[in-house]
């Protein structure tokens, strides 16, 4: 976490360099920063960290941050639903806008060493948890089963579908993908995501076993029910939360959760520790 | 801590002295038992008034306020985000001792903490406070008031650089006592002179009578943070508080300690805009709402919740390092629906006790 001596709501300079659609709504945005220098940063984070956004003129906002350290290239992934969020998808390659971070406290990666990793995800709920993936894999040797459940509503809200055939390629771990509903071109599964834990031929280890899960709340409190009766402790299970945010810094006080602020606190929560701050999630 | 004497005609010396190097902010009377801050200046000099209401709007603002630039935004062929800093040197003189409380709340609310707030700290690191002692029992101090219940008052102990007291005897002399350095300094002019050991008997009888003109003399807050952190409030009971909550805000606005605040970038031109920030409110709904309408705090009841939350909890105080509420008495004389914080304390002790008495039986 950076904390120097500047003034910690200084947005600095980025240049957009390249629009990639995602699904309908959904872009990613790959940028760097307009003085090398503060490119810093942003080259030594960790998974489930986030930063502020702004879209000069039409606000601040906050951002998962879907790379992982270990690549070159930074970008946002973000879903058209707002005022800053709209602003964001009329920029073209070449625009300028503001970020800061990166925020939060991120997964202790390095303290799932010699785990497994089950990681969960549903629709965009995969962009927090793409960097963990990428980062696990970089550090392939470091883990021991990786398993990756991924499900969107339909084929073509996938995310990050180039990641993804690489995934399915990939012998060195298991990627299952599902949808609620199929279309002519779909040959997978079809299903909601933890359907996809039944699916025979799966073995999910439930001893030294980290469950990353995000994804809209409804698919959370089901995938939850599962992982339950398959025997998972909350202290394994663990999210990252979305709140309103106004400084990312643990002043504005709107992603205030009980005792926890979510900026600096979090949003890396354990299920325990969610259940622990006594707010409605 | 060294004690001096000054007399009341002085302290508007006093204040001349001061507006050398600051902006000097006092207290003055309005229409009524309505009074504000304002800045003195040659013409209004003369109505500086000692002793009256304090005024609702707290003096927080001198350090957060209520609307603050932070940014000049300019996305025009170049982009840039440039730092607005206000180099206002403010010295509030007559600021209360439940609001000098409540600015050292917010020094370790924005000053502590992981990260530190660069606009407070400019700010603050400016400010100089000469605090006065509610000492007229008739004007100072009203039936709302419960600083003594919240340890802030009636006499701060620390955290002002000058503290002023009116020893209401014929003499007219004010019992002038330094906290920092700088408040000592000042021990230098003219108009101050030494003080003695019958002054500090003076002082603390003075003392003595005010504390007994409280009428909230225990509002109950151990119990109420016990239960609070303990879980124990009943649902019913923060609907109860809920019910009677108008959504205003104005709670927050007046109250010394709270410190949200909300970021927006206003038009200033055809590709400039400020980014300023803006005094927010837990009690307005969009407090919490997030972009596509996604809102986690929706109800009322929920909102005010955690409004005494975050003000009772224990391990917020904890973090905070004190209860967040220094009995000054704003939010009970604004709140339209009755629910300040004393009313809720009574509130929320006296149900959740009454809960436990059926459990038990």
């Amino acid at each position: 976490m950076s904390c120097s001596n500047h003034n910690v709501y200084q947005p600095l300079i980025a240049v957009l360099d390249e629009i990639h659609d995602e699904i309908q709504d959904v872009r990613t945005f790959y940028w760097h920063f307009e003085d090398p220098q503060d490119q810093g940063g942003f080259k030594d984070f960790m998974p489930g960290q986030f930063a502020m956004i702004s879209i000069l003129g039409s606000g601040e906002m906050a951002l998962s941050l879907p790379p992982s350290p270990t690549e070159e290239r930074v970008f946002f992934t973000s879903r058209r639903v707002g005022k800053v969020t709209a602003a964001m998808h009329a920029l073209k390659p070449g625009d300028r806008f503001g970020v800061r971070g990166p925020y939060g406290n991120g997964f202790p990666m390095k303290d799932y060493y010699g785990r497994n990793l089950i990681i969960v995800a549903g629709g965009i709920g995969l962009i927090p948890l793409r960097s963990v993936i990428i980062y696990a894999l970089h550090h392939r040797e470091k883990y021991k089963k990786i398993q990756v459940f991924y499900g969107s509503r339909t084929p073509k809200e996938l995310m990050y579908t180039e990641n993804l055939k690489e995934w399915r390629a990939d012998t060195g771990f298991e990627c299952h993908l599902s949808v609620d509903k199929a279309d002519e071109t779909w040959k997978d599964h079809v299903g909601v995501v933890g359907s996809l834990f039944k699916k025979p031929g799966v073995e999910m280890p439930v001893d030294n076993t980290t469950v990353f899960v995000c994804g809209p709340p409804i698919m959370f409190r089901f995938v939850l029910a599962d992982l339950k009766n398959i025997g998972y402790e909350d202290k394994n299970i663990v999210s990252t939360l979305e709140r309103y945010m106004k400084c990312g810094v643990g002043k504005c006080g709107h992603c205030c959760i009980g005792v926890a602020y979510v900026c600096t606190d979090g949003p890396v929560f354990t299920l325990e520790q969610i259940h622990r701050l006594g707010e409605v999630i | 801590m060294k004690g001096r004497l000054i007399h009341r005609n002085d302290i508007i010396h006093l204040i001349d002295h001061l507006r050398n190097n600051y902006k000097v902010v006092a207290p003055f009377e309005g229409r009524g038992r309505d009074s504000c801050f304002d800045e003195v200046t040659d013409s209004n000099r003369g109505t500086v008034a000692l002793h009256l209401p304090n005024p609702y709007y707290p003096p927080k603002r001198y350090v957060f306020p209520q609307i603050q630039k932070l940014f000049r935004i300019w996305d025009g062929g170049r982009a840039s985000v440039e730092e607005i800093r206000d180099e206002s040197k403010v010295a509030v003189v007559g600021i209360r001792s439940c609001d000098i409380e409540g600015i050292f709340h917010l020094d370790r609310f924005y000053l502590g903490n992981t990260f530190k707030d660069d606009y407070y700290e400019a700010l603050r690191s400016r400010l100089f406070l000469v605090n006065m002692v509610c000492t007229d029992t008739e004007k100072d101090i009203d039936d709302d008031c419960f600083c003594v219940c919240a340890d802030a008052g009636p006499a701060a102990r620390d955290h002002f650089d000058l503290q002023l007291m009116d020893l209401h005897d014929k003499s007219g002399e004010f019992l002038a006592v330094a906290g920092t350095s700088a408040g000592e300094d000042l021990f230098f002019q003219p108009f101050f002179r030494k003080a003695g050991p019958e002054h500090v008997t003076r002082r603390r009888d003075v003392l003595e009578q005010v504390r007994k003109r409280f009428k909230i003399a225990t509002s109950w807050y151990s119990s109420a943070t016990k239960f609070i952190t303990q879980g124990q409030i009943k649902e019913s009971t923060w609907k109860h508080v809920g019910d009677r909550c108008l959504e205003c805000g104005g709670c927050s606005y007046v109250c010394p300690t709270c410190s949200c605040f909300t970021v927006t970038d206003r038009k200033t031109g055809p590709a400039t805009w400020e980014r300023v920030r803006m005094w927010d409110s837990c009690a307005l709904s969009g407090f919490t709402r997030m972009a596509g309408g996604h809102n986690p705090r929706k109800a009322v009841h929920d909102r005010r919740n955690r409004r005494f939350f975050h003000k009772l909890e224990h391990m917020v105080i904890q973090k905070e390092f004190t209860m967040a509420c220094v009995g000054c008495g704003r939010c009970a004389r604004v709140c339209h629906g009755g629910v300040g914080m004393p009313a809720v304390v009574e509130m929320l002790r006296r149900e959740t006790a009454a809960a436990k008495m059926t459990e038990k039986s």
